[in-house]
């Protein structure tokens, strides 16, 4: 008998060539999405020529950039993305239509998920930044100067002018509004976080979120913080939600350790409502640095030039923690 | 029971199979010694160069030291006056280039963005230079980087290689053979690495112009960091220990000249910025034959202090320059 009858061995032929087929068919279509990313994804119409539904046509075609190569784009800037959770970025060339030496570059930053992209927009949000406001909930944006920068769901993004204009920035401001009209972000995108900051006091659109390394210390991980006003004394005050009260309350250790080892001096903690959540408090050349922790947080007050002021911020915090452990 | 004939069938069966699947692998290791480049990535040619040349490394452009006259810093707006006066004040362009001179001027033209955002150099200052060097007869001007996205972008939309152009100088671009694989002796990274040095093979004078600028990664790019852009391959790997290899760049680089354009200093989010709101009008020209000197005084203008880059003080201890700046007596002057 044979261990294979001439009909197996046909069946199996045939299903090898399919098996194979399906691997030729599958790199060909990676390879040529790659090639054609089709940024009417976004609104915006890609390819020379095509109309792009706006006041801006496109130049030339989009590039796409993934982990290996994104360095080529944006250089020393790259490991920022990539610590916080890049994916991949599309890039476009737009000239206005009624002055072809008016335009911007479009970058799409695919970040995985909506808090990695608020990380990379909160991180770069310039001081002088005018926030866009009617972008709908769970997204956020602002105007500076020639750019536009959004977070958008998943999508970092940023619109960068070639000039500075008044009818390219009103352009793109328009594009800002379509992109996130198309893609709204749902509810797993709300970032409910920044709800912990007390409500009164806190400097909105300030906030910023640290993935990994805050404040130059690798064992606190994803800190957000936020301009408070104490009066007219403004202080930036930090927390991290943890696993459970006993992590956060080693890392509140940990990261004094660490303020202490590089320099900073033990200071002399005032008041009942900081000593009870165990806060320790650091000259750090020459600014006050604040930890703390509160059931599952950790907490505190990062580079305050006054001491009052950030223990009276401090105190709001724990707080207002307090009322979220509960 | 197996008869004897169905365990000579598996058998050959087994055999059959065995030998294709050995012949598979056989033609993997074929194909992967066919791709194999020994030289690493980037280095196609080391024999045949730029012009025609032979490539070997990077020359020593410096010329002589002369106390006193070491760096300066100039203030104003105009980059084209505040460049002249800085080189006029450390001897005048002669004193760098003589007639018949090939030079080379190694710009920063890392992104395709335009002048306005401060991300490169900006071609006020490259068209100055190449008209200094062309005043004083100098044969050849070439400027050249290695821009790794799309070179012919960076240096048209940054407006380098039409300013270069204009006032006379060849642009170059970078090309696979024009890099060579390079070892910095005592260094720890540099080691048979492609550098792009075809360029400047025929050339006996090199001038770095950088713009200064906030680094995500290094805190601050300026002329040490320049040198950055003469790594070839995947140079981001350097990114995880970026003050050695800014050091080790500054060792391998020995150039005539060095100037760090601080007329407008990108404050935050570099090295790319892309808002205007990244910038801050400084109106300050260093030229200096000490690039560390230059980048330890371009910390003012960040409001860092020079031990805030460990590169300087490794660069320091290789014995590249000086990070206490005032001790060269730097010469100043204002512009208007």
């Amino acid at each position: 008998m044979q261990l294979f009858s001439g009909r197996a061995r046909t069946l199996e032929s045939v299903v090898g060539m399919l098996i194979l087929l399906v691997m030729v068919a599958t790199a060909a279509g990676i390879y040529i999405v790659s090639q054609n990313y089709n940024m009417a994804r976004f609104g915006i119409a890609s390819g020379s020529g095509q109309e792009s539904g706006g006041d801006f046509l496109p130049v030339g075609k989009a590039e796409t950039y993934n982990n290996d190569n994104l360095y080529e784009k944006i250089d020393g800037k790259a490991p920022m993305y990539q610590e916080a959770g890049f994916v991949k970025l599309t890039a476009q060339r737009f000239a206005a239509k009624s002055n072809s030496e008016l335009g911007f570059e479009l970058y799409v930053y695919d970040m995985n998920n909506a808090k990695n992209a608020f990380s990379v927009y909160s991180r770069q949000k310039r001081a002088d930044a005018t926030d866009l406001n009617d972008l709908g909930v769970s997204a956020f944006g602002y105007v500076a100067g020639n750019e536009i920068c959004i977070s958008l769901g998943r999508n970092y993004i940023e619109m960068i002018g070639s000039a500075e204009s008044n009818e390219l920035v009103d352009g793109m401001e328009g594009i800002a509004k379509d992109l996130s009209a198309k893609f709204k972000p749902t509810d797993n995108d709300k970032i409910v976080e920044l709800g912990y900051f007390p409500p009164q006091g806190t400097v909105a659109g300030s906030w910023k979120l640290q993935i990994d390394n805050a404040f130059g210390f690798d064992g606190l991980t994803d800190a957000y913080s936020a301009t408070y006003k104490i009066g007219d004394k403004a202080v930036s005050i930090f927390f991290s939600k943890r696993k459970n009260a006993d992590e956060a309350k080693a890392i509140a250790k940990n990261y004094y350790d660490f303020l202490i080892t590089n320099g900073g001096k033990a200071v002399t903690v005032d008041g009942e409502v900081l000593k009870s959540a165990g806060a320790s408090v650091a000259d750090f050349y020459g600014s006050f640095e604040m930890v703390f922790s509160t059931g599952v947080f950790v907490g505190g007050v990062h580079e305050a030039n006054d001491k009052q002021a950030a223990e009276k911020a401090a105190e709001i915090l724990i707080g207002r923690l307090k009322e979220i452990n509960d | 029971m197996t008869e004897p004939n169905q365990i000579n069938s598996a058998r050959r069966q087994l055999l059959i199979r065995g030998a294709k699947a050995a012949a598979s692998i056989a033609a993997a290791v074929g194909v992967a010694r066919w791709l194999y480049d020994p030289k690493g990535p980037g280095a196609k040619n080391e024999e045949v160069g730029f012009l025609g040349t032979s490539v070997k490394g990077l020359s020593d452009f410096s010329v002589p030291r002369k106390d006193g006259q070491v760096i300066s810093i100039v203030k104003g707006q105009d980059r084209a006056k505040t460049v002249n006066k800085a080189i006029e004040l450390l001897g005048g362009i002669e004193r760098f280039i003589k007639p018949g001179d090939v030079v080379v001027i190694k710009p920063n033209v890392g992104f395709a963005t335009p002048p306005l955002l401060g991300a490169t150099t900006h071609p006020d200052v490259i068209a100055a230079v190449v008209k200094l060097c062309y005043e004083k007869k100098a044969s050849k001007v070439i400027v050249t980087d290695n821009s790794i996205n799309d070179p012919a972008s960076c240096f048209t939309i940054s407006g380098i290689s039409k300013a270069a152009s204009a006032a006379g100088a060849q642009v170059v671009m970078p090309r696979d053979s024009y890099f060579s694989p390079l070892t910095l002796e005592g260094g720890s990274l540099i080691k048979d690495w492609p550098i792009y040095c075809a360029p400047f093979a025929k050339a006996n004078k090199l001038i770095g112009i950088a713009p200064l600028k906030n680094h995500h990664r290094s805190v601050a790019s300026m002329t040490m960091k320049n040198w950055y852009g003469l790594l070839g391959g995947r140079r981001n790997v350097f990114h995880q220990d970026i003050n050695n290899i800014i050091a080790e760049l500054a060792m391998l680089v020995k150039p005539t000249l060095v100037i760090l354009d601080g007329t407008v200093t990108m404050m935050t989010n570099g090295p790319t910025g892309g808002s205007v709101s990244d910038l801050k009008k400084t109106n300050t020209m260093i030229v200096s034959c000490d690039m560390v000197a230059a980048d330890a005084f371009g910390c003012s203008l960040l409001n860092l202090k020079p031990a805030d880059l460990p590169y300087l003080a490794i660069a320091e201890k290789a014995g590249v320059g000086t990070v206490d700046y005032e001790s060269l007596k730097p010469l100043r002057a204002e512009v208007t």
